[in-house]
Parts: structure tokens; sequence; C-alpha cells
């Protein structure tokens, strides 16, 4: 399985993500997500977030959940990009691709690693007002 | 033996400080380590529950032994996305 992770603090190019983008003519399916930062945070308005990362920490878990998720489903390609720093509302902090050679699996299988991500992978937000 | 401690997310405020050390005896465990990070720190002892403990990259146990050197982290649940 193809792996890419980028944690960035520039904003995320998903056209030039998706120029980017290879797969086999094995593969049926190519989803992907993005994340974007919403306007409120616990019914406050906000401006922006920031988002803070234990680097290291998060790469080697990030790759543990690749590797689970290639076990068990036959995907072809993860992408994933997410952003720290202070990324304003309205813009994207998450873009994730999997492609597999059916829509269950990559739905499935691009579920599941947010959900992950969201549990394991060390990254934190905080909500700027100003 | 001499660990580092290292505070993430609002941990950070709450300590008061990014990272600190500590000195233990040998074969002494996390949950023997935390006992001392919330002497030093009254206030994180609060959030015990719903606080994620890993050691290098990787969440530990808190019977994990620990040594030398090692470093140690200490932060809230997790809010990638």
């Amino acid at each position: 399985m193809k792996r890419q992770l980028t944690i960035t603090t520039q904003p995320i190019d998903e056209p030039a993500l998706i120029r980017e983008r290879k797969a086999s003519d094995a593969m049926g399916a190519v989803i992907y997500f993005l994340g974007v930062v919403r306007g409120t945070e616990g019914g406050k308005k906000i401006s922006a977030i920031e988002y803070e990362a234990f680097q290291k920490m998060v790469e080697h878990q990030f790759h543990i959940l690749f590797d689970a998720m290639e076990k068990r489903w036959p995907i072809e390609s993860v992408r994933l990009v997410h952003r720290v720093g202070v990324v304003k509302v309205n813009e994207p902090s998450l873009w994730v691709e999997v492609i597999a050679p059916h829509r269950g699996e990559a739905f499935a299988a691009c579920q599941w690693l947010i959900d992950e991500m969201k549990r394991v992978v060390p990254i934190w937000k905080k909500p700027v007002t100003s | 033996m001499r660990v580092s401690v290292h505070f993430y997310s609002y941990f950070k405020e709450i300590a008061g400080c990014a990272e600190a050390a500590e000195v233990l005896a040998d074969d002494h465990t996390l949950a023997d380590l935390l006992k001392a990070v919330f002497q030093r720190f009254p206030k994180l002892a609060a959030m015990e529950k719903a606080m994620l403990v890993a050691v290098g990259v990787d969440y530990q146990p808190r019977n994990y032994i620990l040594k030398d050197g090692d470093e140690v982290s200490l932060f809230p649940p997790v809010q990638g996305g």
C-alpha cells in the first residue's frame, strides 16, 4: 500500500493533490474527505483554530494506523495531509484520500482512519476568537 | 534514574512549563512517576482520568517500568481533524 503523510503549516493545495493522484487500473474507488474549520466551537463564534502536534509521535501513530488499514482492507493508496498552526474558519485542516478496488472498503477504511486519528494521534486544537 | 516529562496542549498552561525532569529510583513505574509529577504540579492530578501517557512515541500503561533517559509525555485527549 502506498502511503503519504504530510503534516504542514502550509494551506492544503487540493488541486495539486488531485493532480498527483495515481491509481492502477484495478482500482474502482477513489474517495477523499476534507475536514474544514467551522465558525463556531462550543457554541461560540471563532475566527480560527490553532492546531498543536507532537510531531514525532503523530508520524509514528499514523504509520501504525496505516499498517492496520493495510491488513484489514485491500487499499492501494492512502494519502493524508493535516495542517498545524493557525487555520482560519472555512479553510481545510485535514485532507484524506483512500484508493481501493471497491467503494465499500474505501469508505470504510477512510471513516475508520479518521475515527482512529481522533482517538490516538496527538494533535490538539485551540479556538482563536480574535 | 532521570526521566524527562513533557506537557502538551493545555497541560502546559496547567503545569506552567512545557517540560520538567524527575529523578526516580530504579524499577519505578509510570504510576510512580505520575505520583511525583502530581506532587510537584497538583493541578494536573485533577486531569488524571482523561490523561494520555506516552513514553517516546508509544502509549504505555501505568505499570510500564521506566528506564533512565525515558522521555514521558502527558497530554489531554487528542482532537485532530
